[in-house]
């Protein structure tokens, strides 16, 4: 097996390119109409720049599907019911106040919302004047691994311009194991960039292994990629999967699961019957009844109601009440045959 | 001779559903049929261990969430309801397929079950907690602690007061439920980011769990991969690593085991199949038709066409199945042991609804599995994090990587197109939060109550699944409206305190609904 580790490295070269492909596609987006729609496109478009560790992600789609299917039998219901009662009320769509955030969404992409109060805009549209309305929305994307960020000192940056009605972005950072700080802030046409907001800084983990390893706890690379094929579950540890299993417990069912969540499977068009039967009757309330010699009991006016599924054949129903005193008897015996054709 | 260990992790959690304001609500159904399908049947399966005197080692989650539904008087009051009409459906079912052995001695088996269940939830004074705490005070289990609301801690980073109110909140409650502190966590979807371990420190915390990306791409590198914890660099914190292999022999779409066609199909349920009238007493009040809990076939191959259920080759196949799991374990153990030097430790973590709601074999296969372990072979130890440290206390100190056990393996299931609009309410609320609990700093009287309702407030909209029903796409009404009704009564509570115009009616009322966590003091959220 081979583990590409240090993809990380790699990749670094490829984060100038990286934004234009974006700057490409965010041009696109100013025909969209809402923002969800422009994030779409930013997130789909995925110049994925070095091939990553594919390992990670197979194994991911398989298993983290335990924790959908759970969730999805555990959360299951027919129709969601509308709580009535509570009337359909809504949040606010801001709270009135300058605010960042920015937060890690895996190895690669990055999200961040962003709130700026009206008199922030305006104070920077009474700044720059006529600038302001010529000044391009842009998000610049700071690569701060390893410095104390102070907003002059990034390793290198890159931006993304955003429409003026865009309130948060899914930001492909294509290189993982970085810090990070994004801020919103004005572009003008000769080339200032002035900062509006200043995102929290944060830091992606890696998409392999670290390349830092520990002197007290060294280990040959060989036997770490061995150790690492196996933490995915890839290692030949066990025979699961092997040539045993199917030897020892042959279960044809292991190969029925082409997707844990089995919906119900596609049918284009079906009919199902069944048929029950209704043995209904009526005698002294405090009579003894039995039906099919097993002992039913009588609901207060009498009155009896047995339902059967019904199978293909002969039925014989005899029903016998007997008074209170023993004195009397009756018998009824219906016959049903059912026949499917 | 001993090779290696095994520590098998339940983690048990629902999001906290309670609805006083109605007289049915669908989503309660959500606690009914797990303590039925699974809690139960789990429970049973500890009974019958321990009444054998089998010795076994078992790690659990109870989320809080999760004891305070099963501690809760009106929604135990409910689950009686709904089991005993369970006894009269199956009941009825005898009666109704007396004409079909096959499906008669099915019916008889599911009212034997939900007697059973019945029977459990009485004995134990409708408190299923009280079962899990026998457990742990005999030794056998460990419980372990969750976030409070099952909050996904690395989407709240942002702001770490929320991340400490959830952890200190899930303490104080396990420690008022079971009498002590707890020792390790569940992180909430198993979600690690750098740095939380220091929270978990502070609330006297000593393990938790990561998937295995967690510790492989931490740094440095960790010399035993998953089969070994790792103490998190700065604090300590012991840190085990879910190992895949055995992970997937469970629930691999190619190897897993509950797919196989011996096993209870649970997409045919009577509820759907049955005639209308009928079913309608057991189906929801407005008539809609959803899933009893009585289902009478088997998986019988990948077509439409479904056999009926065979009790007998299921627990036969769940024998072969936990036989086979024990084998492989075994191999893997000795393997390990040959490669590391030392003796490796497999943890194997499930979602508890897998045993029993999911996968009906489940608790079964558990069963038969510990008792194979305990008797059949002396290569591989059922232990628990506490016990394996106690025995290894010497381990390598490294910073795991970000991580979840969710999908992709990082936060997409939280944060993606359907759900990333909440944390923009979610992050303002908890800043709000920190700004009460830091202006407020002795309240008293209502401003303490509405206060303490506040953090029960944000609590429960940080629930990480609402976002995780968001991202599935299907019946999101319900996920949405609780974030929202939970973060509009947050904000109106932030305005009153704030305004010194506290509803008391109104306080009064979302006390009474969303009564969890009784005794929560809001300077948690700090």
């Amino acid at each position: 097996m081979d583990f590409p580790f240090f993809i990380a490295k790699k990749a670094e070269g490829n984060m100038a390119k990286i934004a234009r492909v974006k700057a490409k596609a965010d041009s696109k987006m100013k025909l969209r109409k809402s923002t969800p729609k422009a994030k779409e496109v930013s997130r789909f478009k995925k110049p994925r720049p070095a091939k990553v560790t594919p390992v990670p992600k197979e194994k991911k789609d398989d298993l983290s599907k335990q924790e959908v299917t759970i969730g999805a039998v555990k959360f299951s219901h027919a129709k969601s019911m509308l709580m009535q009662d509570s009337f359909q009320r809504e949040l606010p769509s801001g709270y009135g106040r300058d605010t960042m955030v920015l937060a890690v969404r895996d190895p690669w992409w990055l999200y961040t919302y962003w709130e700026v109060k009206d008199s922030t805009w305006n104070k920077f549209k009474a700044e720059l004047r006529g600038e302001f309305s010529k000044a391009k929305r842009v998000l610049r994307v700071y690569d701060v691994s390893n410095v104390a960020f102070n907003g002059f000192n990034a390793n290198k940056f890159f931006d993304i311009e955003v429409r003026e009605d865009a309130l948060s972005w899914y930001i492909d950072i294509a290189v993982p194991g970085r810090s990070w700080c994004v801020d919103l802030g004005l572009l003008l046409p000769d080339g200032r960039f002035i900062t509006i907001l200043r995102s929290n800084i944060v830091e992606t983990p890696f998409d392999g292994p670290s390349w830092i390893t520990d002197e007290e706890w060294m280990i040959p690379d060989e036997m770490f990629m061995r150790l690492y094929g196996m933490g995915f579950g890839l290692g030949k540890t066990s025979p699961a999967g092997g040539v045993w299993r199917k030897g020892a417990v042959s279960s044809p069912g292991i190969a029925s699961m082409a997707s844990p969540v089995r919906k119900q499977p596609s049918r284009s068009f079906w009919l199902e019957v069944n048929c029950e039967l209704i043995v209904y009757g009526a005698t002294e309330p405090d009579a003894k009844v039995t039906v099919q010699d097993k002992p039913i009991s009588l609901r207060r006016d009498g009155t009896f109601t047995l339902r059967f599924a019904l199978p293909d054949g002969t039925q014989v129903i005899p029903v016998k009440a007997v008074s209170k005193d023993g004195m009397d008897k009756r018998k009824i015996t219906p016959i049903v045959i059912r026949e499917t054709k | 001779m001993h090779k290696g260990y095994l520590c098998l992790v339940l983690h048990g959690h629902l999001p906290y559903v309670r609805h006083p304001e109605h007289e049915d609500f669908l989503e309660e159904d959500w606690l009914y049929e797990a303590i039925t399908e699974t809690y139960v049947p789990l429970i049973r399966v500890f009974e019958r261990l321990v009444n054998d005197g089998v010795d076994f080692r078992l790690t659990m989650t109870l989320s809080p969430t999760l004891i305070s539904m099963l501690s809760d008087g009106l929604l135990q009051e409910r689950y009686l309801k709904h089991i005993n009409r369970l006894i009269e459906l199956a009941n009825k079912e005898k009666e109704r397929t007396r004409w079909q052995p096959q499906f008669e001695a099915l019916s008889a088996m599911y009212l034997d079950e939900f007697l059973s269940a019945r029977d459990t939830f009485l004995r134990y004074g409708r408190n299923l907690t009280g079962a899990f705490k026998k457990f742990q005070d005999l030794g056998k289990l460990e419980i372990i602690t969750c976030g409070a609301t099952h909050g996904y801690l690395p989407l709240m980073d942002v702001c770490k007061e929320s991340v400490s109110a959830q952890i200190k909140v899930a303490v104080s409650h396990y420690q008022s439920v079971f009498g002590r502190k707890p020792r390790g966590i569940w992180l909430p979807e198993c979600g690690y980011y750098p740095g939380h371990d220091k929270i978990l420190k502070e609330a006297g915390l000593s393990y938790f769990f990561t998937d295995s990306h967690g510790t492989l791409h931490g740094k440095p590198r960790p010399k035993y991969g998953v089969f070994a914890p790792v103490y998190c660099k700065g604090t300590g914190v012991a840190c085990f690593s879910r190992d895949l292999e055995s992970s997937k022999q469970v629930w691999s779409s190619i190897e897993g085991y509950p797919g196989d066609y011996n096993y209870r199909e649970f997409y045919r349920d009577i509820g759907f199949d049955l005639e209308y009238d009928y079913i309608k007493p057991y189906i929801h009040p407005d008539g809609i038709r959803i899933n009893t809990g009585i289902k009478y076939y088997r998986i019988t191959g990948t077509g439409n066409h479904k056999e009926p259920y065979v009790s007998r080759w299921a627990r036969e196949k769940a024998a072969d199945h936990a036989g086979n799991f024990m084998f492989n374990r075994q191999r893997q153990a000795e393997y390990l042991y040959e490669l590391l030097g030392k003796k490796p430790i497999i943890v194997s973590p499930y979602d508890a609804e897998l045993f029993g709601h999911w996968w009906y074999e489940g608790p079964m296969w558990l069963e038969f599995l510990i008792r194979k372990i305990a008797f059949d072979q002396d290569e591989i130890k059922l232990t628990t994090a506490p016990q394996y440290l106690s025995e290894n206390p010497r381990n390598q100190v490294i910073t795991p990587s970000m991580s979840s056990w969710g999908w992709k393996g990082y936060s997409e299931m939280w944060l993606q197109g359907s759900n990333d609009w909440i944390y923009r309410h979610l992050h303002n609320a908890s800043d709000r939060m920190t700004e009460l609990a830091k202006a407020y700093p002795g309240a008293e009287g209502l401003t303490r109550r509405a206060l303490n309702q506040a953090l029960r407030e944000l609590l429960l909209a940080q629930s990480s699944d609402w976002a995780f029903i968001l991202g599935t796409g299907t019946h999101t009404e319900y996920a949405i409206r609780r974030t929202k009704d939970h973060l509009l009564n947050f904000n109106r509570l932030y305005e009153g305190v704030k305004g010194n115009s506290i509803d008391q009616n109104w306080l009064s009322g979302i006390e009474y609904k969303d009564n969890i966590f009784p005794d929560i003091d809001y300077k948690a959220h700090q």
